[in-house]
């Protein structure tokens, strides 16, 4: 057997984080070329807060493409979270902050909810997620709008809603919460006994169940982690928008996805990390941004990122193919 | 040389050579094939048939020698390549589209059409109802979804399909192991009829009866080498068996006489049955601490169903599971490794490991509480004990963190050890252990279990190279078509008495009370 080249075999996962890395640098690099206000701190501070939203559900949909699953219904799920939410804020018998705190319990809850139940599903009866979760997104949207009788609701306490718009030396606090969840998820994944079965159970769960796990059980979790991480999307867009409406979030999943996979995350499971994520996340927030300066058309926007997230699939297949045959 | 002869056979095989790593599958095969002649291939499991079937079938390729197919150069690339040229087989596994018609599998690769290139729905239900007749499915219906099918009518229809295109050689790899006598006989008369219409039929069955039924030459296999070709009535039923085993016995050195078990035993099995089992026995049998069985039978005979029944891989349908003496239920594999029970896994790619991850959180992969505090991993812990059975075991490697996809097949499979190793477990089942392993590393994975037996490991061990089994076991369990026929001591060890319990059920004509040996 030939002596494999194991230190670059070690850092395989940084090199994919380093390429995507790199990318988002070029992006960069180019709209601060193209446009002088590009990297103004109040543009930049502009790009985290728009991206903020994006980066929280696409930490929670890492967990279900991990595990080889995909969650469509995030959009919705996140709406009905919001309604639900904004009715527990109003609820007058409360003192604000414990109004707030309850308001982010209730849309968590709600979340995670909807994710046990798309997990269940799915990992019972062995329904390919993708159905299931397809279902879930009309579920969710109808419920969102019997709740409120598709009204929006709005009128928060002011310390809710400046919550929104308020940075900490210069940084959106909306994206400090953005990135601890992208801490935490890091965490999980990587130093915790459950990460590890995520991982495992995406590559192969026949070999996760012959070793004695709860496969089904785990992959449960990890949806409802995915509708937990909807819920606080749900309340922090509140933030933003100062109102909860029932027709909100739509087309956020497919947002969320296009993050994971540019990050790097493989739609199979089993390969890709929450770093890659959150600049997956960046990448599409500055391709955005950045666009919208150089002055090109609403219409042209949407095609360039449609081409980005197909290069980086193609990329990415490159990269297995190339993987494989040096093994 | 490409110059066809009018009297060439069949099919001429010279030399054909393949090598997998660490493994020569076909060692320089010379074979002719006769037109018009029902030709037998016999061997054990790992002769180098279903290798020689590939080859000639187009779904792999020789590394060596040439074929002629009457009398011009044949080097088929690809299925559709040996289908152009005529040559057919019928799988052991069926591969069927289940949710179509009978005369749209019929005719898959052919479907008639109309002028205006439409389906010629007529002419396909005439060309099915044809084809059916042929193989005696005269009462089926041409539009009958698969799905709804028996076995052995589906194992029908597939030689039925075989038979709709211009076949001039059709190989058949057990045909007749899901059929009733009665099908069987259909088969072998049907096989009879091709052959007298100018067709050569090669043919692959354990059951060495049938061999004898149908067959007009043999030629026996044995570890990827020809040993015979024969006239199948200038021999018998012990020279095939004989021939197949071949005379140079124990190239290895037998382990000493392992003392006598003593106290309960470790694992007792009692009426086991597992899902899909054939007749109506049930399994029975116990291991000790110390002692290293052997379950031996052909391919397909219930023994990994059984190990995977015991480890509750697979449900159990009937049976009692004792430990040390105590019941145990079993449904799961968390049961069984609750028990100390593990399970090496006959196909350690599918079920043994992650390739794609290092081989540190494989080894600890089934030990993931004693390598974490509340849920958090401690790296440091983990590292260690990779490292310890990367030690133990000896895997050749540059470091824990490497996939395992990297390492050779003999590494992997310490691999798998090492993570059923790390929990040290009492009783150690394992299917097919150095299936795939090169020399160095088989030997190195006989000499670690007999370590371990002689620590109070109970093991029991599945394999097809049955001089593996004599070379290591203690006891042999033979199996044969479902059934546990009989039990061998070490004493008694003899290749060709253990293979003829293992064939024993399928030779046997059908319908005759099953008799005890040993």
């Amino acid at each position: 057997m030939p002596a494999p080249n194991t230190l670059r075999r070690k850092s395989q996962a940084a090199l994919r984080e380093a390429g995507i890395g790199v990318a988002l640098a070029g992006l960069v690099a180019v709209f601060a070329l193209l446009s002088p206000i590009f990297l103004t701190p109040s543009n930049l501070t502009n790009i985290f807060t728009q991206i903020s939203i994006n980066v929280i559900l696409a930490v929670g949909m890492t967990f279900v493409i991990l595990i080889g699953g995909i969650d469509l219904s995030v959009g919705s799920v996140m709406a009905f979270c919001a309604v639900v939410a904004g009715t527990v804020l109003k609820l007058e018998t409360l003192d604000t902050a414990s109004a707030i705190g309850l308001a982010l319990l209730a849309g968590m809850a709600v979340g995670a909810l909807c994710g046990l139940v798309n997990g269940a599903v799915s990992a019972f009866w062995g329904i390919p997620s993708f159905i299931v979760t397809l279902g879930m997104l009309n579920i969710a949207r109808g419920a969102a709008l019997q709740w409120t009788q598709a009204r929006s609701l709005y009128e928060f306490p002011d310390a809710f809603n400046n919550f929104g718009s308020a940075t900490l030396l210069g940084v959106p606090a909306i994206f400090l919460v953005a990135l601890s969840l992208v801490a935490l998820g890091w965490l999980v994944l990587n130093r915790t006994v459950f990460g590890r079965l995520i991982y495992a159970i995406g590559n192969n769960e026949e070999a996760v169940r012959l070793a004695g796990h709860n496969v089904m059980g785990y992959k449960i979790v990890a949806f409802v982690i995915c509708g937990a991480a909807v819920g606080v999307g749900a309340v922090i867009y509140m933030t933003r928008l100062t109102i909860a409406s029932p027709i909100s979030g739509i087309g956020f999943e497919l947002n969320a996805i296009a993050a994971v996979i540019i990050g790097g995350t493989s739609l199979s499971g089993g390969r890709g990390s929450i770093v890659g994520t959150l600049l997956g996340a960046c990448i599409i927030g500055v391709l955005a941004n950045g666009l919208i300066l150089i002055g090109m058309s609403d219409f042209l926007r949407q095609m360039v990122t449609g081409f980005v997230i197909i290069l980086a699939v193609v990329l990415d297949v490159y990269r297995a193919r190339l993987t494989r045959s040096a093994a | 040389m490409n110059a066809p002869v009018a009297t060439a056979a069949a099919l001429e095989l010279q030399g054909l050579t393949r090598r997998y790593p660490g493994v020569l599958a076909l060692d320089g095969v010379d074979l002719t094939l006769q037109r018009g002649e029902v030709h037998a291939l016999a061997g054990e499991n790992g002769a180098g048939k279903s290798s020689l079937i590939k080859i000639l079938c187009g779904a792999d390729r020789a590394d060596g020698g040439q074929m002629r197919l009457f009398g011009a150069a044949y080097a088929p690339h690809s299925p559709l390549d040996a289908i152009r040229a005529g040559i057919r087989v019928v799988h052991q596994e069926l591969h069927m589209l289940d949710e179509l018609s009978v005369a749209e599998n019929l005719l898959f690769e052919q479907l008639p059409r109309t002028r205006l290139g439409l389906l010629d729905r007529r002419a396909m239900d005439r060309r099915a109802r044809e084809l059916l007749a042929l193989v005696g499915l005269d009462d089926l219906a041409p539009a009958t979804r698969v799905a709804t099918l028996g076995m052995a009518q589906r194992q029908l229809i597939e030689i039925a399909k075989a038979l709709s295109s211009q076949s001039r050689i059709v190989i058949m790899d057990e045909p007749t192991a899901t059929l009733t006598p009665r099908e069987t006989d259909r088969l072998l008369a049907l096989i009879r009829q091709l052959r007298d219409g100018g067709v050569t039929v090669v043919f692959v069955s354990h059951h060495l009866q049938e061999l004898f039924e149908v067959c007009d030459r043999v030629t026996v296999l044995r570890n990827g080498r020809k040993v015979a070709t024969q006239a199948m009535a200038a021999t018998s039923t012990d020279e095939l068996v004989r021939l197949m085993v071949g005379r140079d016995l124990a190239a290895r050195a037998p382990r000493p006489a392992a003392a006598a078990p003593a106290g309960a035993p470790a694992l007792r099995v009692q009426g086991l049955r597992f899902a899909g089992q054939r007749g109506q026995a049930a399994i029975n049998f116990s291991l000790h601490r110390g002692e290293i069985v052997g379950l031996a039978g052909l391919v397909g005979s219930g023994r990994t169903e059984t190990v995977r029944a015991l480890f509750g891989a697979d449900p159990l349908a009937a049976g009692q599971i004792y430990r040390d003496e105590r019941p145990v239920r079993i449904t799961r594999p968390q049961d069984a490794l609750a028990q100390g029970i593990c399970l090496v896994t006959e196909n350690r790619k599918d079920e043994g490991l992650i390739l794609d991850m290092p081989i540190r959180a494989n080894i600890s992969l089934a030990s993931l509480g004693a390598v974490s505090r509340s849920g958090w991993m401690r790296a440091q812990a983990e590292a260690e004990a990779a490292q310890q059975m990367v030690a133990q075991l000896q895997i050749r490697l540059a470091s824990i963190q490497q996939p395992v996809r990297q390492l050779s097949g003999g590494n992997q499979q310490k691999v798998v050890l090492g993570k059923w190793l790390l929990r040290q477990p009492q009783v150690l089942l394992l299917d097919e252990p150095t299936r795939g392993v090169d020399v160095g590393a088989k030997a190195e994975i006989h000499a670690l279990l007999e370590r371990m037996a002689a620590q109070g490991l109970a093991v029991l061990v599945v394999s097809s190279d049955l001089r593996e089994l004599m070379g290591l076991c203690d006891r042999l369990l033979v199996m044969s078509r479902g059934v546990l026929v009989g039990e061998v001591a070490r004493a008694q060890f003899d290749e060709a008495a253990i293979l003829s319990m293992a064939y024993q059920e399928y030779t046997r004509s059908a319908g005759a009370p099953s008799a005890q040996a040993a």
